[in-house]
């Protein structure tokens, strides 16, 4: 005999998808260090309400991304790491390149082309002093944390 | 680099799960067969993100578990040629570096990528382990495991799986990232600051 169970996914799609669903993560391929301690933060959290026993649900991967994160973000306050990729977002960067200088927060011109020299290649449209103003945004976010 | 990765997987679902909640049994399921194994060019499987659809549902005959075709998305950790990161020193001998980042550790930084002139100070009584120093402008610099270590990447393997181990091999690594330390801004935190 053939047994077929039909599910309405879009059920459980629906619950499902409200507790991960980040709309400003959609339009992002890359994740900076930040968004993705943001990320694990959130889901431990939601182990911890979900169940008696958390430290026993999280996967030893899992954790030691946690710490790697936190400790590797310049960024802790979701509004603070919004406004990062929204300044980034503005100059023309490809998606790897916002993330890494997200991720190093280099304070000078040359720490940034230095860490990432695509962002000074020929043909681009970056000179010296939309670096730094760039730069120089990026190093406002922190002061109000 | 972490990236977000749509993934399609056709999952079998137990029939000892089939008392939970569909999202929850498949969720789990997958968590347990991605979660911390490396995708060859997508990278080391960190977390699940969240599930976009969940298709299927039927039974085969003479089978007792449920096939499901799921749409998700997992953040995957994926390092690109290129990109600078900052890790930890675990190693140190005579080969070169191994770096760590706490849940990746198969960072290898060869000798002739570490900036020259350097020279290799063997530690007493084990002449294979040892600190590397860089030279420069008649200073010392050692790169000690007190800082962050920051390296440039300079190709990412993914070897195949090998048929057969002999016992005395090391733990095979399905994804071996080979650093660089040998430009401006590279190397200790504390050398630049």
């Amino acid at each position: 005999m053939h047994h077929n169970i039909y599910l309405r996914s879009s059920d459980f799609l629906f619950r499902f998808t409200s507790i991960y669903f980040c709309p400003e993560f959609l339009k992002a391929k890359c994740l900076m260090n930040c968004e993705v301690a943001l990320i694990l933060e959130r889901k431990y959290e939601q182990l911890q309400q979900m169940s008696d026993d958390p430290v026993n649900q999280v996967s030893q991967v899992f954790e030691k991304s946690l710490q790697y994160v936190q400790r590797f973000s310049r960024y802790k306050n979701p509004d603070a790491v919004r406004q990062v990729r929204e300044i980034l977002s503005r100059y023309e960067l490809a998606e790897f390149e916002l993330c890494v200088l997200g991720n190093l927060c280099p304070e000078t011109v040359e720490e940034g082309i230095a860490m990432v020299p695509s962002i000074k290649s020929r043909g681009r449209v970056h000179d010296d002093e939309a670096i730094e103003k760039m730069l120089t945004d990026l190093s406002l976010i922190k002061k109000f944390e | 680099m972490f990236y977000l990765s749509k993934i399609e997987h056709t999952l079998r679902l137990p029939p000892h799960l089939l008392n939970l909640p569909i999202n929850q049994a498949i969720k789990g399921e997958l968590e347990g067969l991605f979660l911390d194994k490396v995708i060859a060019d997508l990278g080391l499987c960190i977390s699940i993100y969240d599930i976009h659809s969940i298709d299927g549902g039927f039974i085969t005959p003479g089978d007792g578990a449920s096939t499901y075709t799921v749409m998700f998305r997992m953040i995957m950790f994926r390092p690109f040629v290129g990109e600078v990161i900052a890790a930890k020193l675990k190693e140190s001998d005579r080969e070169g570096l191994k770096l760590s980042l706490g849940f990746f550790d198969d960072i290898h930084v060869p000798e002739h990528l570490l900036p020259m002139p350097k020279q290799f100070e063997p530690e007493s009584g084990n002449s294979n382990q040892g600190r590397w120093i860089w030279e420069f402008n008649g200073d010392n610099y050692p790169i000690d495991a007190v800082d962050e270590i920051r390296f440039r990447v300079h190709h990412v393997t993914y070897p195949s799986l090998p048929v057969e181990q002999e016992k005395a091999s090391k733990p095979f690594a399905p994804m071996i990232v080979i650093g660089s330390l040998d430009a401006d801004g590279l190397g200790p935190i504390s050398w630049w600051v």
